[in-house]
């Protein structure tokens, strides 16, 4: 029976959200180790006004991921594997023992500066619900326009699809894809067209920065954003850590891979529990859990138990 | 004359495989006592039993898998031991796959990889694999003797004696098949056992097939694949249930079959005591079964339905009550159930009246396959049951009345059912214009499209909108036709003319609830012969222990 540590991305925010981790030393050190990088205090990110700001979410994300990762080690619960959507993949990252926790805070926060920078209006991303990968795109060809570019993002589960992109591209492919039977299909709130083509110069200038941060061969395996493949090597997940922004996030396939290779508990870190609630779906033989949802001893409690069983 | 003789006497030896087979066990005599490969020091003696390039048959079927065996395999050190070609009927462990990613095996054959099918994909498509075939069961079988004939068999066997006897208990399966290939050979066939035991419940493989056994540190691992819970029958299933046994069981007489293993199957077998029993029909169908001990079946054969059995393999918790009775599953001297899978394949392909199983996806034509694009999942046991075998000469009411012409050479024909609902979870349409098989095709370069059941073989589809007789049909216009008006408003069924309907009911090509005297307000759950797994245990008189995961009091 192995053991996976889900660490999620953009949208699990909510305000006060590192106030809430687990007590303890662990999370102090990455508290203290946050606010001595970033030369100011890490709370000042999970306000909710500060939340409205992409740095802030990635920068609150981050740290919310690795604090409750560290009270899982000092605990003596270690995964077999990790995995992260979109920037949570920096915290699996640093689980993975790929990165230090401060060069990956330097990377999320010129990553959330620069996602800001870039199209500043008019682009976003939608969802579609209820319609297959081979469907959706075919509507996104039949109605693909240069001037408003859209594009498939995100396979988070076989039916449910993003789209990323301008907002009158998405607008008619919700539409068309709403009058051919998606059981829904509606604008995310979101302000940056990640996870298509239209970001890739911030994958470039992301790239250029990571080369600069020392990588190290990962203690566990890394499963990959963009190839869904678990990755073994330094240098392959640092290109997947700056090509994830504008690529497609095979959630669903990566988190398959994890399944397929023996994991039969999944515990997704904080704050939310969008990443578990698919892995339940997907994988009903498995056990889901998030720190969120069932509390973070009782987190503990059931991968102390899991261990014992194997 | 007599020179060139000699000549070619001292050309060659006869015995080279058996020569080689015995350097193999030279090369381990100090690490082993007698046949026994003590548990501690099963890879280094892998390591030297084994060579690369061997073809190495492993077993993995989709109820019993030879889990320390494989285990031990993936961690030998792949600079002793490299590019084996693997043989598996189901490739189902993450270790299964870890040979290739550490480069211990290059090449696979194989029927079934449902639990890795995206990794097995991946791993085609970053060149970690080559692939041989995906084959149905019956024909990977097959090829065990002729082409694919393998130098070392892994298996798994419950018990085990000091002369490498082996007891297989309820789960034989294909465990036979695979040790004769190697075995008659002078391959080495290498047994794990859970024990070792002095006398023995019975022997299902001789001793002297065997070459080694070994104890393992935990017993195999064995999934109960084939337990259905009733509770999440629902009532358009048994609506489907209630069409299939009047529109075609009773219709054709069907009186030997298979069941798939979905909730609509579960279904009918549930239905039997109660619908069936309420139409006279007991005595009349359904009497011989090519079937794994489902516990859906245990209220037919409790209200005297079922007059025999045999099984491809055991199912967990049934121990008991096949044991207890013998009069209806085929059992050994000690009691207990006699598998195997090979045989009941064949049975399943050639014996049987009627397959009916279920499909994902099908298409205008009736083919059906159950592939995701980026996945390869191969077949489970559909593709040999879901077939009507061309060469077959006995003869049977079912078989007969699927003939469809006067000509004095006219055949029967096996009934192929397939029964799905037209849309599945999820929103997705099963009626396709194209099947995703053809993607699958193109993206891994297979020489043919996985498709599971081919439209030409299939005799009758079953939705909730009724049944088609495709095997009445007597051109591709009016198969097409039939299709699409059972076809709900998928893609294919909105081709659909409403107004053909009636006379496609009129010519019999298809059949409403109505036209088989079914009212759809009564299918219900009620109908249902155990509504619980509870149930089926009371129906049992407690013989059937269900695992816990499907004890919910």
């Amino acid at each position: 029976m192995k053991i996976s540590f889900l660490f999620p991305g953009q949208g699990s925010q909510k305000p006060g959200m590192l106030t809430d981790l687990p007590a303890g030393d662990p999370v102090h050190k990455v508290i203290a180790s946050a606010n001595e990088t970033l030369n100011e205090s890490v709370y000042k990110h999970h306000s909710k006004e500060a939340l409205y700001s992409t740095k802030s979410v990635q920068i609150s994300m981050l740290t919310a991921g690795v604090g409750a990762f560290k009270s899982f080690e000092a605990a003596g619960v270690n995964p077999d594997f990790v995995a992260g959507h979109s920037v949570g993949a920096f915290g699996a990252a640093v689980a993975a023992g790929v990165i230090d926790y401060r060069d990956a805070l330097k990377a999320v926060r010129f990553r959330g500066e620069l996602m800001e920078r870039i199209y500043p209006r008019g682009y976003g991303m939608g969802v579609v619900l209820g319609m297959d990968e081979n469907m959706l795109k075919s509507i996104v060809r039949q109605y693909y326009e240069e001037t408003n570019p859209v594009f498939i993002s995100n396979k988070n589960a076989p039916d449910q699809i993003t789209l990323s992109g301008a907002l009158p591209g998405i607008q008619r492919i919700l539409d068309v894809a709403r009058q051919n039977g998606a059981r829904c299909a509606s604008f995310l709130n979101v302000s940056t067209p990640s996870h298509c083509p239209l970001l890739s110069s911030v994958s470039e200038e992301l790239f250029e920065m990571l080369r600069d941060i020392p990588f190290y061969r990962p203690l566990i395996p890394y499963a990959g954003n963009r190839g869904a493949r678990l990755l073994f090597d330094p240098v392959d997940i640092r290109q997947d850590l700056a090509e994830s922004v504008s690529s497609a996030v095979q959630w669903h396939d990566a988190s398959t891979i994890l399944y397929e290779n023996g994991t039969r508990l999944f515990i997704e870190m904080p704050s939310g529990n969008v990443l578990s609630r698919l892995a339940a779906k997907a994988f009903p033989e498995a056990r889901v859990i998030s720190v969120a949802e069932n509390g973070f001893d009782d987190c503990v409690f059931i991968a102390r138990r899991e261990r014992l069983k194997s | 004359m007599e020179t060139m003789e000699q000549a070619v006497h001292q050309k060659r030896s006869w015995t080279t495989r058996l020569d080689a087979k015995k350097k193999r066990i030279d090369s381990v005599k100090g690490l082993v006592n007698g046949r026994v490969i003590p548990t501690d020091r099963i890879v280094e003696v892998m390591e030297k039993l084994i060579r690369p390039g061997d073809r190495v048959v492993l077993e993995g079927n989709n109820q019993k898998q030879a889990s320390f065996l494989s285990g031990a395999l993936a961690q030998t050190n792949p600079k002793n031991l490299f590019d084996l070609h693997m043989i598996m009927s189901s490739i189902s462990r993450p270790e299964h796959l870890d040979l290739f990613e550490r480069g211990i095996a290059n090449k696979v054959d194989f029927a079934y990889a449902g639990p890795q099918s995206l990794r097995i994909a991946q791993m085609l498509e970053d060149g970690k694999l080559t692939m041989g075939e995906i084959h149905t069961y019956v024909e990977l079988y097959g090829r065990l003797f002729v082409d694919l004939i393998p130098s070392v068999a892994l298996v798994a066997a419950d018990k085990a004696d000091r002369q490498g006897n082996l007891y297989t208990g309820p789960n034989t399966e294909e465990t036979p098949t695979l040790v004769e290939a190697a075995a008659f050979r002078d391959g080495i066939v290498i047994a794990q056992v859970n024990e070792l035991a002095d006398e023995l419940p019975r022997v299902d493989i001789p001793g002297s097939w065997i070459d080694y056994i070994v104890v393992a540190d935990e017993p195999y691992e064995l999934e109960p694949l084939f337990t259905r819970d009733p509770r999440h029958i629902t009532d358009i299933q048994i609506l489907q249930a209630m069409m299939v046994i009047r529109g075609i069981y009773e219709k054709h007489e069907v009186q030997s079959l298979n069941h798939g293993i979905g909730y609509n199957t579960a279904a009918i077998e549930l239905l039997l005591p109660t619908y069936g029993e309420s139409l006279g029909l007991k005595g009349k169908i359904c009497k011989h079964w090519a079937l794994n001990p489902h516990p859906t079946l245990i209220p037919a054969i409790e209200s005297g339905w079922v007059d025999s059995v045999h099984c491809f393999g055991g199912e967990v918790g049934m121990e008991k009550y096949v044991a207890s009775r013998r009069d209806v599953f085929f059992t050994g001297r000690d009691g207990s159930l006699r598998s195997n899978r090979t045989l009941c394949q064949m049975a399943g392909q050639y014996a049987v009246d009627l397959f009916i199983g279920s499909t994902l996806q099908m298409d205008q034509d009736g083919n059906s396959s159950t592939v995701t694009r980026g996945r390869l999942a191969g077949y489970g046991g559909a593709p040999n049951m879901g077939h009507n075998p061309g060469g077959r000469r006995h003869s049977t009411p079912a078989w007969l009345n699927m003939m469809s012409s006067n000509d004095s050479l006219a055949r029967g024909k096996k009934l192929v059912v397939q029964v799905v609902e037209t849309f599945q979870a999820g929103n997705k349409p099963v009626f396709v214009e194209s099947l995703d098989a053809i993607d699958v095709k193109k993206d891994t370069g297979l020489a043919t499209a996985p498709v599971m059941i081919y439209g030409d073989d299939v005799t009758h589809i079953v939705t909730e909108e009724g049944i088609a007789y495709l095997y009445k049909t007597d051109s591709m216009e009016k198969r097409r036709e039939a299709v699409a008006a059972v076809a709900g408003v998928t893609p294919v069924g909105l081709g659909h003319i409403s107004k053909k309907t009636e006379s496609l009911r009129r010519e019999g090509l298809i059949a409403l609830p109505e036209d088989l005297n079914i009212r759809r307000t009564d299918a219900k759950r009620s109908l249902l012969a155990a509504k619980s797994v509870e149930e089926i245990v009371q129906w049992s008189d407690g013989l059937y222990e269900p695992p816990a995961k499907f004890r919910s009091w």
